[in-house]
């Protein structure tokens, strides 16, 4: 199945070839967890603060399924 | 209240001399005068909020001066708090500024938090929101929180009622060290979304933040807006007896 992954801030770096007005599409095996989402496309877990799916708030153990669309956040603390 | 200074606050739809007095009435604790504080500041004691507060202990450093237009040049060396307020009473001398030239700390957060109605975010670190967070369930104090870093920022405002912030943001995890850069108008622009919340909050009009993170990143068109519930296992909002955070240093 495919999913949507989009990253946020500081995230970008470990996704190079992620377009900016867009999200990457992801394809992975059904009942995939977001943990395994990330790890699949080399995103480090330790670096992900917040998880959105379908702009709703989700966490890593999340199932995802076909057409999800996953927002990945690192901390942000600049003021 | 000198009535015309804020001819353009009561030509707005809905916004009445009584809106007017209620902010005049408002008090409002500013955490943090750099980035976002540089607008949220001017905009809040220029709109006539009666008497803001500001928490810094910081002195201005020539690296500031890139994005916290709220402080000039001569302003290095002096004490962000003391050159705020001084700028502030220039542009409104009709209200009143009070700097806290000290740091947001477990010893004193409930005490300074006390004298407000409004916390509004401005801070650079984690620890300090989380403080922040805990010191307004407590209180039953609203906060609107945002944070930036580069090209992106966020903004979400929090109500007593939940959710809260840890309720999105969870425990705290390693220190990350300080964005190595921030576009200056990034930090402004997000800066004017909490002055504009505020307001919003303060005189009653509109639709607030609550349980939405609007997100704006900069290299990226257009806003995104994503929702957050109360986690009922929240371990700050889901427990009342709350314990203090240690030191936010
Ligand atoms: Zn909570």
């Amino acid at each position: 199945m495919q999913v949507e992954l989009k990253v946020f801030a500081t995230l970008r770096k470990y996704l190079p070839d992620h377009p900016l007005d867009q999200s990457v599409t992801v394809t992975v095996e059904p009942h995939t967890t977001v943990s395994q989402l990330l790890e699949k496309t080399g995103v480090p877990l330790d670096k992900v603060k917040i998880i959105m799916v379908n702009n709703r708030h989700a966490d890593l153990d999340q199932r995802l399924v076909e057409g999800d669309r996953v927002a990945a956040f690192p901390p942000v603390a600049g003021g | 209240m000198m009535v015309e200074r804020y001819t353009r606050n009561l030509g707005l739809p809905g916004w009445t001399p009584e809106t007017q007095r209620r902010l005049a009435a408002a008090r409002v604790l500013v955490v943090g005068a750099g980035g976002l504080g540089s607008a949220v500041l001017p905009y809040l004691v220029a709109a006539g909020v009666g008497r803001t507060g500001i928490v810094e202990d910081d002195t201005v450093e020539i690296t500031n001066l890139q994005r916290q237009v709220l402080y000039n040049t001569p302003d290095v060396g002096t004490p962000k708090a003391e050159a705020a307020a001084r700028h502030l009473a220039a542009l409104n001398p009709e209200v009143t500024v009070t700097p806290h030239h000290t740091r947001l700390a477990p010893e004193n957060a409930a005490a300074i938090l006390a004298a407000y109605d409004l916390v509004v975010d401005c801070t650079d670190n984690l620890a300090t929101r989380q403080l922040i967070n805990r010191t307004c369930l407590e209180l039953s104090k609203p906060w609107i929180h945002a944070a930036v870093s580069e090209y992106y920022g966020h903004i979400t405002t929090l109500r007593p009622a939940g959710p809260c912030w840890h309720c999105l943001f969870g425990p705290e995890t390693a220190a990350e060290p300080p964005p190595s850069g921030i576009l200056g108008p990034v930090a402004g622009l997000i800066g004017c979304l909490q002055a504009v919340e505020a307001l919003k909050y303060l005189t009653g009009t509109g639709r607030l933040l609550v349980g939405k993170l609007l997100v704006w990143d900069a290299l990226r068109p257009g806003w995104e807006e994503f929702s957050y519930r109360k986690n009922p296992d929240c371990a700050v909002c889901g427990n009342r007896n709350i314990p203090v955070p240690p030191a936010a240093d």
